[in-house]
């Protein structure tokens, strides 16, 4: 029973490591900053297989490593790094203290729809599983909240990281080709953004999501 | 089930896959562009073709196709949306021609584009095609997710400040969107990997519909709500529509004409899959009411949008929102006629909104621009447009003898069937604001003087006759349905009921008309 104890306590870190993204000042610190959260879903992914016995999840930690740790980090730096952005950090859109009282909210509400959960594979790991919703619409709020639109690319990132472990917690055979069509799909969204980016960092000479405003009505 | 349809369907979806393919690695700069035109024009002659005669033998064989394992599944439901594929699909892409050849005429697009656009086109409609005929519910995800990433490089493919802005919208938006139909998806397939006797088949949507399985009902619930909102988000429905309007307009007019016309309806295919298995686990309640209250605050939203604009395919775009509430507003009365009233009108407004988006390209061609004050005298300046433009705006509005007073019509039978009195008196009042909306822009455009300078003339018979053709098929629809095709609705219906026998002839009223 130990394993989904450290489960339940390594989730949390996924919260913190969230956290800590959204605040961060610079978009090259958040790309390292979701480098360390995907090192934490790969721990869980670990942890869990041993636990519950899954041993396609070791597979999954492995394209997890991949694709979260190595490609879509990198992908963003080298990306940043042709931009050159000018102006790296622009303030958000709410106050840090907004964004983190949001994030509270949003645990508590999650922790309470999960409870009357009654699915047998969620009774051990009811902690994660909130968590893994939450993380999901953490994601939203760096959305919602940020102006830099490579803070934004990572926040959706976030909700995918957060479908991914619920799908973890609640199906652990899940057969592989799902893993990895998921894997592949969060990889080549991340490039068709920074695809998108680029170009719109090239004409209209931005990467503030403030500035994206001519079309209306 | 035979062979031939099984290998039907996989080249269905290889054809376009394959052209897609072929067209990214021919070389544009040793190649004329009647090469990518050529292949475009294969392709999607092809699959009309077969996506024709595929959805005609399933309705009249009532036999569903299985492919690879069973990855891939036609039923009666999936036969109603690749027949719109195939069709609209076709049109649009005849339309593409000549008017991508006008775009390089003058000089706004460069034979790369071109390239990028017959590219982007096909893998657009291999991706709707994967989504419609996909059984494992993890894959229909993938599909709707790889529609926005092949459409998003065409909303953006004249690179001005406008469509980059507009993609940009539309990829943020539907992502995030769709990131909650992948949550819903999954909840659904947890759900079912722990109720089904065989786990393995959990990711099947036909071994999850009609299994009688302990579902979860709660997870039912939430699952649901993701999707509605997820994939609603990718049929512009209220509350995440907003990138609709800027990515349709944005957009070449006929990817315009596929996105709305098509996409949308995509999308709705999907969240009927959803609905059912809510329907089978939550009884009607719960879903009919989270449809309701989406599609009648989409429909008043969009409706007086529509009022407001002055572009006219920004105009249009908010018309697509405007139906396809309409469609989730039927679900929402649900019952045999309102859910065959939803797949009419997916069906309806899909022929009619390809039209009006084509209309907008011949638009574009004779005064290089979309908004309604600049747009004046059309009749004088080129008479079959105007034609066809007002024809396109009167069946928009829902008039007779045109299809989607039919569809209308139904819809508003089924509210009143299913007692939903309130809502039909709001629906009602709210369709006259689209009348208005309909007839300020024909009234703009059409009955206006031409201004003195404007040059008169067609844009060509080749770009017409694919206009003329969506009339033709929507006159058609509109006074004379097709055996096949009520026949394809009736089963459909039949399907997202999980009912047997004849639920459209034995329904409330059309019974009453059939007893005679």
């Amino acid at each position: 029973m130990s394993g989904y104890i450290i489960v339940n306590i390594l989730s949390t870190l996924l919260i913190l490591t969230s956290l800590v993204l959204i605040l961060a000042k610079s978009p090259r610190k958040a790309a390292y900053i979701y480098g360390t959260q995907a090192l934490v879903l790969v721990a869980i992914l670990i942890t869990l297989g041993s636990a519950s016995g899954a041993h396609g999840l070791y597979t999954w930690s492995i394209t997890a490593f991949i694709t979260k740790v190595i490609l879509v980090p990198a992908i963003l730096l080298f990306a940043l790094k042709k931009m050159k952005p000018q102006q790296e950090d622009m303030p958000p859109r709410l106050a840090p203290t907004v964004t983190v009282a949001l994030t509270v909210v949003i645990v508590v509400l999650c922790v309470l729809v999960v409870s009357g959960i009654t699915l047998p594979t969620a009774l051990e790991v009811k902690p994660a599983l909130a968590v893994s919703l939450a993380l999901f619409f953490i994601g939203i709020t760096c959305i919602i909240s940020q102006r830099s639109i490579i803070k934004q690319i990572f926040g959706f990132c976030l909700m995918e990281n957060g479908s991914h472990v619920s799908l973890a917690l609640l199906a652990p055979e899940a057969p592989m080709l799902v893993e990895i069509g998921i894997a592949t799909d969060a990889v080549l969204v991340v490039i068709v953004m920074v695809i998108m980016a680029t170009r719109m960092y090239r004409t209209i000479g931005t990467l503030d999501a403030n500035e994206i405003t001519k079309l209306r009505g | 089930m035979t062979l031939e349809s099984t290998l039907l369907v996989i080249a269905l979806m290889a054809t376009p896959f394959a052209a897609a393919l072929l067209t990214a690695v021919l070389p544009s700069k040793i190649l004329p562009h009647w090469a990518y035109e050529v292949l475009h024009a294969f392709s999607l002659t092809i699959v009309c073709v077969s996506a024709l005669y595929l959805a005609i033998t399933v309705v009249l064989n009532g036999e569903n196709v299985q492919a690879l394992g069973s990855w891939f599944y036609l039923d009666a439901l999936g036969a109603v949306f690749i027949f719109l594929i195939g069709a609209v699909g076709l049109l649009a892409g005849w339309y593409s021609l000549p008017y991508l050849r006008h775009k390089v005429g003058n000089d706004t697009l460069s034979n790369r584009q071109v390239k990028h656009y017959y590219f982007f086109f096909n893998l657009f409609i291999f991706t709707m095609l994967v989504a419609v005929l996909s059984n494992n519910i993890i894959m229909m995800w993938v599909a709707i997710e790889a529609t926005t990433l092949a459409t998003v490089f065409l909303v953006a493919l004249y690179n001005n400040r406008f469509s980059l802005e507009a993609a940009w919208k539309y990829l943020i938006i539907c992502t995030v969107g769709v990131a909650f139909g992948l949550y819903g998806t999954l909840l659904v397939y947890a759900n079912g990997a722990s109720a089904l006797a065989d786990s393995s088949q959990a990711i099947f949507w036909t071994s999850l519909v009609g299994s009688g399985a302990p579902f979860d009902p709660l997870l039912m619930q939430i699952a649901f709500v993701f999707a509605v909102v997820g994939f609603g988000t990718k049929a512009g429905l209220f509350p995440l529509h907003t990138w609709l309007p800027d990515a349709h307009s944005e957009a070449p007019s006929p990817v315009s004409a596929l996105l709305s016309g098509v996409l949308l309806k995509c999308a709705v295919l999907i969240i009927m899959r959803f609905y059912t298995l809510a329907v089978e686990t939550l009884g009607s309640g719960f879903p009919q009411m989270i449809m309701l209250i989406i599609g009648i605050v989409s429909v008043i939203i969009a409706a007086f949008a529509m009022l407001m604009q002055d572009d006219v395919k920004r105009l249009l775009a908010y018309s697509s929102c405007e139906n396809i509430g309409i469609v989730a507003l039927c679900l929402g009365f649900g019952g045999p006629l309102g859910i065959a009233a939803a797949l009419l009108h997916c069906v309806f407004h899909g022929f009619i909104k390809a039209l009006l988006f084509c209309l907008t390209g011949n638009l574009d061609m004779k005064y290089g621009t979309r908004e309604l004050s600049k747009i004046k005298g059309v009749l004088q300046v080129a008479p079959a447009t105007a034609v066809l433009l007002v024809i396109g705006f009167v069946s928009l509005a829902g008039f007779p003898p045109f299809a989607l007073f039919v569809s209308e019509v139904l819809a508003i039978i089924a509210a009143v069937v299913s007692g939903n009195i309130i809502v039909v008196v709001i629906f009602g009042l709210v369709l006259t604001v689209v009348i208005a909306a309909c007839f300020r822009a024909i009234s703009k455009m059409v009955l206006s003087k031409a201004p003195e300078d404007a040059a008169k003339g067609e844009v060509g018979v080749f770009a017409l006759v694919p206009q003329i053709l969506l009339v033709v098929v929507i006159l058609w629809f509109g006074v004379a349905m097709p055996q096949q095709l009520f026949k394809g609705i009736e089963a459909a219906t039949a399907i997202v009921l999980q009912e047997e026998g004849n639920v459209l002839l034995e329904a409330p009223v059309i019974k009453d008309l059939f007893d005679e």
